[in-house]
């Protein structure tokens, strides 16, 4: 495959607080090439969020991101290591926006009230470009066109509370698009949304990926989006990648006990009415309390007593782009490809 | 009708609308019509889920039947437990508390729902102090019954709920509705905002629960997934009304709404090998202060004809004792999901 244009290497984001630290991200790798979608799953406290935030130095404070490397390709071809940058300096500020686009959970929290959606638009325009205010408006009417809001011409003057839900999270995606970067990360980007108007946001995703040859990020804690739009699919828990592959492989050859776990777990409009579900024992630890040794050992069915809560686990190839952090596979580790 | 075959619930022609005022007089300029002539009926032991968008009124029905919020018009009848039925809509404040104890609440957010200055004994034992029912001591071994039931160790009873994670949080509140062997439940997305492997387990302790006590349950909730595993029969709404009512394996296998078609065709499959091409509704949902003439669905239904324009369909019968809304429901041949 080609050269990815964003290589994520041993991420380490922690967070320090008086009652010790949280290691929100413990170590995450993961490729992303452009025209395909990574989709990062995960329940809360997984890291998922934050691993988002670390690719763009957003994590806020007390969290730091604190070893790793996120290599991103720019568009001149160079490779920089964005953990190795100022938060606060040029490159990184030209990156956010302009290399990668950044899609939030809440529209309503992420837009401004106070301006109109054609004023937000036209800075970020401008912002990236050298356009002069007429240019960018027609461009700000353009990119509203392009996410198929109605009557752009007339919407670009409104507020962002005069929209409904499903409209303002198609501004974020214009927002998120008005510099025309090729990595775009979408961070819940339909949990707050309507069935019918997630279905339809999905689409608008996919639609400008494919136009663009857009790399996508997509975090989501909902498997049934995952399995709709996902090429590669990273599994975090307790801020560990547990296992990563192709889409395919993770719905119908998971092996990592929990993706398998998880997706027993999932209930499915195609199962059997009134039918019991299979349930992962326990809740999901305080983060203050993250179990020693592989952080999924309290909850596994299959848990190796003396070596699951010992040590930490290795990453095992198991098939090309196909990887699980488990003991249980720890003798393939050698004998991989 | 005798008590074995009589509803739990039966709702009927239930309307709720909220007034919409303006100017400095505050006259009332136009209605949301918030819920629209809802009727439906729950047996014992039944689960019916009410499904839908946000803003199409199923939490304001959920709401009226509780006696939460007034509502405008119509009945509802609750089988109080001498077998005998009174109409919840219409009962004066002091004797809807008796009637009041036999249906529960169980909300949505499990962190916002529990007073974080109680213990869990308390909070739990609550609604049994609130209705003056047996002394201290009684009362602590009901709130140790119940948390068996809910499957907690009783050692939590002393506890705050700030120790609790959002599942263990939502068995309390479970314990707590069920403190007063309540015969009815209405519980509004009661898992929506739990983690996927938590959701499980209340899901399935919801189900043991009514099989044990003979539970009724109104099921509100917006995650089709989640109905498919918890009802015995679903209700869509649209735009206050019922648009469609019929037993969990038909709807999903064979909707006979359009409305209904599009949202089981919007739900997200658990399976990349199913990507399945999509019915994208266009636009959104209608405003309710606003709804449009005839079907209220036909501005953005596929299949909308002129009668679907101008004349609203009713509710009639779709063979089994299923309900549907739609003008041309017999000729069309609508999608739904595949096992």
């Amino acid at each position: 495959m080609a050269e990815p244009i964003l290589s994520v290497r041993g991420l380490e984001t922690f967070f320090h607080a008086d009652e010790g630290t949280v290691r929100a991200v413990d170590g995450a790798s993961f490729d992303l090439h452009p025209g395909q979608t990574l989709g990062i799953v995960g329940e809360s406290g997984c890291g998922k969020s934050v691993t988002a935030r670390s690719i763009l130095r957003i994590v806020e404070r007390p969290g730091r991101v604190e070893g790793g490397e996120v290599l991103l390709r720019r568009t001149d071809g160079g490779v920089v290591d964005v953990v190795k940058l100022p938060a606060d300096g040029r490159e990184i500020r030209e990156i956010r926006g302009g290399d990668v686009g950044y899609v939030f959970q809440e529209p309503m929290s992420s837009l401004s009230a106070y301006h109109t959606i054609g004023n937000q638009l036209v800075e970020a325009v401008r912002l990236h470009s050298s356009a002069n205010k007429d240019e960018a408006r027609a461009r700000a009417i353009e990119l509203l066109r392009m996410v198929g809001i109605p009557r752009p011409e007339q919407r670009v003057d409104s507020y962002s509370f005069e929209l409904s839900g499903g409209l303002r999270q198609r501004v974020m995606i214009a927002l998120a698009l008005a510099a025309e970067p090729r990595v775009l990360i979408a961070d819940e980007p339909t949990t707050a949304l309507d069935v019918t108007t997630q279905a339809q946001i999905l689409d608008l995703i996919r639609r400008i990926q494919r136009e663009r040859d857009l790399a996508v990020i997509l975090i989501t804690h909902d498997m049934g989006v995952i399995a709709e739009m996902a090429d590669t699919v990273a599994v975090m828990y307790l801020g560990k990648v547990v296992e990563t592959g192709p889409v395919d492989a993770i719905f119908h050859a998971p092996r990592h006990p929990y993706t398998q776990s998880l997706l027993r777990s999932i209930p499915s409009v195609l199962a059997e009415p009134l039918s019991r579900l299979a349930t992962i024992s326990g809740s999901i630890p305080h983060p203050f309390a993250r179990p020693p040794g592989c952080p999924f050992h309290p909850r596994c069915d299959r848990h190796i007593r003396g070596t699951c809560e010992a040590g930490t686990p290795p990453v095992v190839q198991l098939a090309p782009g196909h990887e699980a952090r488990c003991f249980l596979y720890a003798d393939q580790a050698g004998g991989a490809p | 009708m005798s008590e074995a075959t009589t509803p739990v619930l039966s709702v009927e022609g239930l309307r709720k609308y909220f007034p919409i005022r303006r100017g400095v007089l505050r006259r009332v300029v136009g209605h949301v019509k918030a819920v629209d002539d809802v009727s439906f009926a729950i047996a014992r032991g039944e689960t019916l889920s009410l499904v839908g968008e946000s803003g199409c009124g199923k939490t304001t029905t959920s709401r009226c039947i509780l006696r939460a919020v007034q509502p405008s018009a119509g009945a509802i009848r609750f089988l109080a437990a001498e077998g005998r039925q009174v109409d919840v809509a219409g009962l004066p404040r002091a004797e809807l508390r008796p009637v009041r104890r036999q249906m529960q609440m169980i909300f949505q957010d499990p962190y916002s729902s529990l007073n974080p200055r109680m213990t869990i004994s308390d909070i739990i034992g609550e609604p049994l102090l609130v209705n003056g029912m047996g002394d201290l001591e009684s009362r602590r071994n009901r709130v140790a019954e119940l948390l068996d039931v809910v499957q907690l160790p009783r050692a939590y009873m002393n506890r705050f709920p700030h120790a609790f994670s959002g599942g263990q949080r939502q068995r309390i509140g479970i314990a707590r509705a069920l403190a007063l062997n309540p015969a009815l439940i209405v519980a509004d997305e009661p898992v929506s905002a739990l983690d996927v492997s938590v959701q499980a387990q209340i899901i399935n302790l919801m189900l043991e629960l009514q099989q044990r006590l003979g539970l009724s349950y109104l099921f509100v909730a917006h995650d089709l997934s989640v109905v498919k595993h918890v009802s015995h029969r679903v209700a869509v709404m649209y735009v206050g009304r019922i648009v469609e009512v019929a037993d969990t394996r038909t709807i999903f296998a064979k909707p006979r709404h359009p409305y209904t078609e599009a949202l089981l065709s919007a739900v997200p499959v658990p399976d990349p090998r199913k990507r399945a091409s999509r019915i994208v509704l266009e636009g959104e949902v209608a405003d309710p202060s606003n709804v449009p003439a005839g079907c209220a669905f036909h501005p953005r239904c596929p299949y909308a004809t002129d009668p679907c324009r101008s004349e609203r369909p009713e509710l009639r019968d779709a063979g089994g004792g299923n309900l549907v809304a739609c003008h041309r429901a017999d000729e069309l041949a609508l999608r739904g999901v595949a096992a």
